[in-house]
């Protein structure tokens, strides 16, 4: 009887054991608590998929094949955009990376703050800017043909390519630069003495190092261009996007064609982050650890060549674009279009500020516990919740936008009444809460590397010393994690700031913000009055990278 | 004076009007001048409607245009303002596009017109409008929608979110425009041929868009192919003609040597400068060079009954789970008062739907117009013309 008895104790023990080990509950610093807010908060921003799977649900077996099969060409092509600018992406950020942590290079600090900031500039303004000037009948194009230069076409694969490497590359730069200002410098030394010059070293010592940071900033390339519409489609380069959107344009049943569409974007979307949590895997350093001191390398004569490589990309990334804003700007005072509606108001800014602050800082709290916890643990279930943020990263806006148009207006008034849903419905904190979804991976990255950088005996010594876990986590931790937290607060925060598929359809009635006015007078033909606008986007979305490129220069 | 005597005009109407009259309040707003609506525009006779030639709302010309093209109006026709019933009460209007905030302009005027008038406008893309009000279903905030593509408010209405406009408000547009009363059309814009009036006569361009590349003007010819309204323009040949004529359009014109723009206000400013002599483009460009550069030697050309003469329209649909049906249908009236007409013509260069109220340009009014008998909801069938224009070589 006895033996009877235990059999339902061993298993529940081991089945206490088996939850243990899935959720990492035994790991230092994991409690029950965190668990299940990290799980929530993964709940929830994958809550917009169960739209998705409703209304993909809706198309008839055969024809989702034949939709599925009609998508491959494009689908290739998407891939092919995804990894030529992915590949472009790492071999202009990790270069321009050491040139502007480990050399003597002219004006460091201008060129950092300089080759980091075209991700200030929204892609679809970089697009039309190079549109405007490489097109057929473009600026430059026009500048150029008394001399007999024909300019290359712009369209297609090449000019896509191109502008979204030269608008995205700085997530590689970011996290490279991160690595690097983390690198013990020690160890290049060490591997001078021993004879080995610096290229062999920054093989078999540097890279294996800061690789996962790389692979990190890698990632939000490809997801980034995975799901971009604005430029490829400004570009005329044929992608998967294009598809979903011209679904969703063509009516009908393209509404349900496109979500089964974006489930297949998705899908791919988990293999690659699956694929990328491989190489990421001991990632110890980010955008947050702590700096030593840094190693030079002395370029010598060749320090004033070297220059020219950051200069020739801030020409294209930066000079061109706000070059071209500037000539629609005055063109279009010249012309004095009669231009209806109000005119811009600095009220626009603020408007844009606020919310781009609110999600900063909400989607800063959100992302702490799955940072954390997938930070300190190595359990299956703390890998899940931080892989699964990065699903909203690849959503499309405006996919994104309808699935929460559904439940917050749809399914609420069905459920709790017509009062609820306009509570809730075109509120700003739904939108901020859209906001959270797409940005989410952002936030984590750098807080998870951070939190990977603190130095685990620190941590048992305060508990030795007789502090409470609550108490660890505030005076401990926490300062130690708080620059990867602001870092990650204010990639949020210039990623909401240029935000415009889902801001349209979710803002809150007569809540104008800088994008969405240049949306409105662009729609209408009216490019020169978006060009004020769009430089006031870009500078206020400057500033909020300081805290990305300050922060270390006090280490 | 004249304000009393509006006064009593618009109650008297309202109560012609009978039901959906909530108020007379709002007789005064806006008006601090005293002048009547025909000042600066000589020769304009009035409606025929008796003692309507005052206004004591809105001066008629507050909704006009300034420029040049905006002189000289021939007598205008069509329901005034002060002819309609009243508005009063708060609408939810879903914009889809809107002219750059023009539409945003007109809402202003008319609450000026009406203390007791309050429109807000959301502003969307046409078909992230459309999409929104569908996914929303019947707890759709949105009271009217107002978008300039038939195709989205086609989609509006196949899903029955739209309901029937009575024929009081669909009576002043060609009934081409109102199919089936889910929607009626607020403001035209026309397929045509801008043509440099120093290289060709009207004569030169063909009447039959589909002989255009074995004419003589073909090699001289502009386009802009990455643009929507040629899409479109495509897409109703596609659909009208078939897929193999379309192709081979597309190829002969590639062939005899049409020149590629990135947009239609482009193709239309290198017509006015000669470098073109002909282009495709929507009527309202070649009106915007004019009213840049009124010498421009550039004229406008029509096709007639085929797909180079289509007709696309902005219009207005009132949503069926709205609880203001009347206030939304006499919304929808505004719309079509000579005065909102009079403001997208001269401000949009946007056909006018109702014909009491002639195109600037000189163009013929809109029941003058042979546009092809097309369904504009199947404008929205774009993904099969891009797939031609891309096997061609064009995109």
């Amino acid at each position: 009887m006895g033996a009877v008895g235990d059999a339902p104790g061993n298993l529940g023990s081991r089945l206490r054991e088996l939850l243990g080990r899935l959720l990492g509950l035994d790991d230092d610093g994991v409690s029950t608590p965190l668990v299940l807010l990290s799980a929530a908060v993964a709940a929830a921003v994958l809550s917009p998929l169960l739209w998705l799977l409703l209304r993909a649900s809706e198309v008839p077996l055969d024809e989702a094949l034949s939709l599925l099969r009609g998508s491959t060409e494009v689908f290739a092509n998407s891939l092919v955009l995804v990894g030529v600018v992915t590949a472009a992406s790492v071999a202009l950020g990790v270069p321009l990376a050491v040139l502007t942590v480990q050399t003597d290079l002219p004006f460091r600090r201008f060129w950092t703050v300089a080759v980091a900031l075209p991700l200030v500039v929204p892609s679809y303004i970089g697009a039309f800017a190079y549109v405007s000037a490489f097109g057929p009948d473009g600026a430059l194009a026009d500048a150029l043909a008394p001399l007999g230069v024909s300019i290359p076409n712009v369209y297609g694969l090449g000019g896509t390519a191109l502008v979204l490497t030269l608008f995205v590359y700085p997530y590689v730069f970011l996290t490279t630069r991160a690595a690097l200002l983390s690198f013990d410098e020690t160890q290049l030394e060490a591997a001078r003495t021993l004879n080995v010059g610096y290229l062999a070293a920054f093989r078999r010592v540097i890279l294996p190092q800061i690789l996962p940071a790389v692979t990190a900033g890698a990632l939000l390339v490809a997801l980034y261009a995975l799901s971009d519409f604005g430029t490829p489609s400004i570009m005329q380069y044929d992608v998967f996007t294009r598809m979903i959107y011209v679904e969703l344009n063509s009516f009908g049943d393209g509404r349900a064609n496109a979500t089964l569409l974006s489930l297949q974007l998705l899908t791919v979307t988990a293999v690659v982050v699956a694929l990328e949590s491989r190489i990421g895997d001991d990632a110890d350093a980010g955008y947050g650890a702590p700096a030593a001191s840094t190693a030079m390398i002395s370029l010598g004569r060749l320090r004033w060549l070297a220059v020219l490589f950051p200069a020739v990309v801030s020409l294209f990334t930066l000079a061109l674009p706000v070059g071209i804003l500037t000539m629609w700007f005055v063109r279009a005072e010249a012309l004095a279009y009669e231009v209806g509606g109000r005119a811009f108001e600095l009220g626009f800014a603020l408007n844009s500020v606020y919310a781009a602050a609110l999600a900063a800082a909400a989607t800063m709290v959100i992302a702490l516990p799955v940072a954390y916890y997938s930070g300190r643990s190595n359990a299956p279930l703390a890998r899940l919740t931080e892989r699964a943020t990065y699903l909203g990263y690849a959503m499309p806006g405006v996919v994104l936008a309808l699935a929460l148009v559904f439940f917050s207006s749809n399914q609420l008034a069905a459920f709790f009444g017509p009062t609820v849903s306009r509570a809730v419905y075109q509120s700003l904190p739904l939108l901020v809460f859209a906001y959270v979804v797409r940005f989410l991976p952002q936030a984590v990255g750098a807080t998870r590397s951070s939190v990977l950088g603190v130095d685990p005996a620190l941590i048992g010594a305060a508990r030795v010393l007789g502090a409470q876990p609550k108490a660890v986590f505030r005076r401990v931790t926490l300062p130690l994690i708080a620059p990867g937290v602001l870092a990650g607060a204010a990639l949020v925060f210039l990623t909401t700031m240029k935000e415009l598929d889902t801001t349209l359809i979710l803002h809150p009635t007569g809540f104008t913000t800088l994008v969405t006015y240049i949306w409105r007078v662009q729609e209408g033909g009216y490019y020169g009055r978006a060009a004020l606008p769009a430089l006031v986007l870009v500078v206020l979305s400057g500033l909020s990278m300081i805290p990305l490129l300050v922060q270390r220069r006090d280490t | 004076m004249t304000e009393e005597f509006s006064k009593r005009r618009r109650r008297l109407l309202g109560t012609l009007a009978g039901a959906g009259l909530v108020g007379i309040a709002g007789c005064s707003g806006g008006d601090d001048t005293t002048g009547t609506e025909t000042d600066g525009t000589p020769g304009v006779t009035d409606t025929p409607t008796e003692g309507a030639d005052t206004s004591g709302s809105a001066e008629f010309s507050e909704f006009r245009g300034s420029g040049a093209l905006a002189e000289g109006r021939s007598e205008i026709g069509g329901t005034r303002i002060s002819e309609l019933p009243a508005l009063s009460g708060e609408l939810t209007v879903y914009l889809g596009g809107g002219e750059g905030g023009l539409y945003r302009d007109l809402l202003t005027k008319l609450e000026n017109i009406y203390p007791d008038f309050t429109a807000t406008p959301r502003p969307y893309g046409t078909s992230e409008g459309a999409n929104t009000i569908i996914t929303e279903g019947s707890s759709t905030p949105a009271d009217v929608f107002w978008s300039v593509d038939a195709g989205s408010l086609a989609a509006v209405a196949a899903e029955g979110l739209t309901s029937t406009l009575p024929d009081e408000v669909t009576d002043p547009v060609p009934e081409q425009f109102h199919p089936d009363g889910d929607w009626v059309g607020t403001a035209g814009r026309a397929r045509a041929i801008p043509y440099n009036t120093e290289a060709l006569d009207e004569s030169d361009v063909p009447d039959d868009v589909m002989s255009l590349p074995d004419s003589d003007v073909a090699g001289q010819m502009g386009w802009a192919p990455t643009y929507g309204a040629f899409q479109a323009f495509v897409t109703a040949m596609r659909i009208t003609e078939g897929e193999e004529a379309t192709r081979q359009w597309l190829q002969s014109m590639v062939d005899a040597g049409v020149t590629e723009y990135d947009n239609e206000f482009f193709v239309s400013n290198a017509v006015a400068d000669g470098e073109l002599q002909a282009g495709f483009a929507n009527h309202y460009y070649a009106l915007r060079v004019q009213e840049a550069r009124p010498e421009a030697p550039i004229d406008l050309a029509f096709t007639s009954g085929d797909a180079g003469a289509l007709i696309n329209v902005a219009g207005a649909a009132v949503l069926e789970p709205s609880p203001q049906q009347e206030l939304a249908q006499n919304f929808v009236r505004h719309l079509l008062s000579a005065e909102a007409q009079e403001f997208f013509a001269t401000r949009a260069y946007a056909y006018p739907m109702i014909p009491g109220v002639p195109p600037v340009g000189g163009l013929p009014p809109i029941d003058e117009l042979e546009p092809p008998e097309f369904d504009l909801a199947r404008l929205s069938e774009i993904g099969p013309t891009v797939d031609l224009m891309r096997e061609v070589g064009v995109l």
